[in-house]
């Protein structure tokens, strides 16, 4: 009864958790050092406009400012959420004098559950979630983030971690660690944050809710999942196929080279291991592939800022024939292939190119290459029917590149009528014309190799959408 | 898991779906295996519970010929089997040449049935060249799992022999979602001249 139960059980609803109007934290503190102090600093840093009501049972009626209480109960208004962080025994208790004051949802912050062997422990929480039809996300987490709710459970050190800014990505991550030191690169990695979710031993709130929630919520253009196992196969299924075709979820999942369980009978269950098990469905259900954690800022950048194309055929626009060459090689390796220019496009590119330009593919415009001449390229070529997306190579150690030539691709990018990547290395002048370009929308990678892996990631999945 | 499927009823069991696996027979001796050779080639396989892996083990003699050959090879192969316990001996018609494939079905612990397309024989392993889905699969699946192949250009040269081998995938997906099965190895399938042979079939329930 119960497994069934379990299985038709309905999705929980994260608003209240994202976007409280009122949050309580259970174990807030005046000692700094400890995780109730460093929440309860957070929400004071971040500016939180709604209610703050500090818990604590040995307060004497005021912590860090604010008006404090011995229990939930003890609070007369209504609160949204409530971020628990005090010893795990003490969590059941607390918890459920939540569900007694109606609480929304709850995020769990203390670890010592399941995670540790304690899972008769984290049992309890799991009833008291159910019977109050409370959702709780962890124990073991670090919660969640919402930029522009001005929510944020982290106990990290805001002087710590760079604050993304606000966009449309949002970013899932089972692991702790992996979240924070992603959610730190986020921050200057050319693309918006919308919502982080740190799920820990996703008790109650697992991957299928979180993946659900996301997938309906307007504020999220784009998922990024990192992952180390899901706990409810089947309709983890069902909820990715509806997921995937309404936007891009970009996953990665650890544990790719664990070792087979046991010795397997046949050939089939030799090769098909769980690890093998997982792509496989992230391939048949059009989830996009990430190898590495660079992989997923690479392509929730691409999927951030670039409309999908289904055609393969990229041209490059370079001021450096070596990184011609080099992204020539990266777009073959990747599965995709350089575009057949049409005589017409050649035409207008030779009356707008000097002569030592040879009209081709990769289309080399010179180190002296101006703004005018790159944006005579990107029109002539952003043109031509047998062009899908583009790849523009900006060296800006070259004498012609300048701000204007950033100004020209930004130009360029605001169409969004083809994709469209900048690949730009270097150091501080470099750096600060990188900054603008991506500010501007545009993606930009350091490498040929990211760039055309981030275009075939796109591709890859525009043609999933495409043909299923 | 209960153990090996008979090959008879294994055999029965994919030709409800339209699988077709070479001619075969159970043979009692080597006259038997005389009769059943009719004049051309065949194989002799010593089927036992605990030997699973036939080749590894020995335990079939390939491409014998003529009554004196066929009558050798089934006395060796009999004076083999007889160290794994109880055996029967089962006669196929020799497939010769083609490429050899595999197909499969799994259970995942955590997702389901699966099914498995890749490059087979007795170097899968090392090769690891293959595609798994998820139980049913689509045609769009099935063509994927072919395209997924380091090797689909050989597996798949021209447009009848990929529409075979989708129907193939199809079919077994289907005897796969249909029945008990735990495990599931059709390995090797040999495509030739435009045809595929099923040459052993490994049923775990």
């Amino acid at each position: 009864m119960s497994s069934s139960h379990e299985a038709k059980r309905k999705y929980a609803d994260l608003d209240p958790i994202f976007n409280p109007k009122s949050v309580a934290i259970l174990g807030a503190t005046d000692k700094p050092g400890k995780v109730g102090h460093a929440i309860m600093q957070n929400y004071i840093d971040v500016g939180f406009s709604g209610s703050l009501y500090p818990i604590n049972i040995n307060t004497t009626g005021s912590i860090m400012g604010h008006e404090a209480y011995r229990s939930i109960l003890d609070v007369k208004a209504k609160i949204d959420m409530a971020v628990i962080s005090v010893p795990a025994l003490a969590v059941p208790k607390v918890m459920d004098e939540c569900g007694k004051a109606h609480v929304k949802g709850v995020v769990v912050v203390s670890g010592g559950f399941a995670e540790i062997g304690e899972t008769k422990l984290q049992d309890k929480l799991v009833t008291i979630s159910r019977k109050y039809n409370m959702p709780m996300i962890g124990p073991n987490c670090l919660g969640v983030m919402d930029i522009r709710a001005r929510n944020d459970t982290l106990f990290l050190p805001t002087f710590k971690i760079d604050k993304p800014k606000i966009g449309g990505v949002s970013f899932v991550s089972q692991s702790g660690s992996v979240g924070s030191t992603t959610l730190d690169l986020i921050s200057g990695a050319g693309f918006g944050l919308s919502r982080f979710i740190s799920y820990g031993n996703a008790a109650v709130v697992d991957e299928v809710d979180i993946l659900k929630y996301l997938s309906h919520d307007i504020h999220t253009q784009v998922i990024v999942f990192y992952m180390e196992g899901v706990k409810r196969g089947e309709e983890f299924v069902e909820v990715a196929k509806t997921a995937t075709m309404l936007k891009p979820v970009v996953i990665i999942k650890a544990g790719s080279t664990e070792a087979g369980a046991g010795a397997a009978h046949s050939h089939t269950a030799s090769l098909a291991g769980s690890y093998e098990a997982y792509d496989a469905v992230f391939r048949q259900y059009g989830f996009v592939r990430a190898a590495d954690t660079d992989d997923l800022l690479d392509f929730a950048k691409i999927f951030d800022t670039q409309p999908l194309a289904t055609g393969n055929r990229i041209a490059v626009i370079t001021n450096g024939g070596g990184h011609g060459v080099l992204a020539t090689d990266a777009i073959y390796h990747n599965g995709l292939t350089l575009p057949q220019l049409t005589k017409k496009t050649e035409r207008i590119l030779r009356k707008a190119m000097p002569p030592t330009v040879t009209i081709r593919m990769p289309l080399d415009i010179g180190g002296d290459a101006d703004s005018a001449r790159f944006e005579n390229a990107l029109d002539a070529i952003s043109s031509d029917p047998g062009v899908d997306a583009l790849m523009v190579i900006t060296l800006f150690q070259t004498p012609g590149a300048d701000d204007k030539v950033a100004e020209s691709i930004i130009g360029y990018g605001a169409k969004r009528e083809k994709p469209v990547v900048v690949v730009s290395m270097g150091g501080s002048y470099t750096k600060s014309h990188i900054e603008v370009m991506e500010n501007s929308g545009i993606p930009v990678y350091s490498s040929t190799t990211a760039a055309a892996r981030s275009l075939a990631a796109l591709i890859g999945y525009a043609r999933y959408r495409n043909t299923k | 898991m209960n153990g090996l499927l008979d090959y008879k009823k294994a055999n029965a069991l994919m030709a409800r779906y339209g699988i077709k696996s070479v001619g075969s027979a159970y043979l009692k001796n080597p006259e038997d295996a005389i009769e059943f050779s009719g004049g051309k080639p065949i194989v002799l396989k010593a089927l036992t519970q605990k030997a699973l892996h036939k080749t590894k083990s020995g335990l079939v003699m390939l491409n014998l010929s003529g009554s004196r050959e066929i009558r050798n090879g089934f006395t060796k192969l009999t004076k083999k089997a007889s160290r794994y316990g109880p055996y029967t001996i089962l006669g196929q018609h020799m497939v010769k040449g083609g490429l050899e494939i595999i197909l499969g079905g799994n259970v995942d612990k955590q997702f389901g049935k699966m099914v498995l397309l890749g490059l087979g024989g007795i170097y899968v392993e090392a090769f690891r060249d293959f595609a798994l889905r998820l139980c049913p699969i689509t045609r769009y699946d099935a063509n994927s799992m072919i395209d997924q192949l380091r090797s689909h250009s050989v597996v798949a040269p021209n447009p009848r022999q990929r529409e075979m081998l989708v129907n193939l995938l199809m079919a077994v997906s289907k005897l796969f979602s249909d029945n008990d099965i735990a495990e599931l190895d059709l390995n090797p399938v040999i495509l030739h001249d435009g045809t595929y042979d099923v040459v052993d079939i490994r049923i775990l329930k």
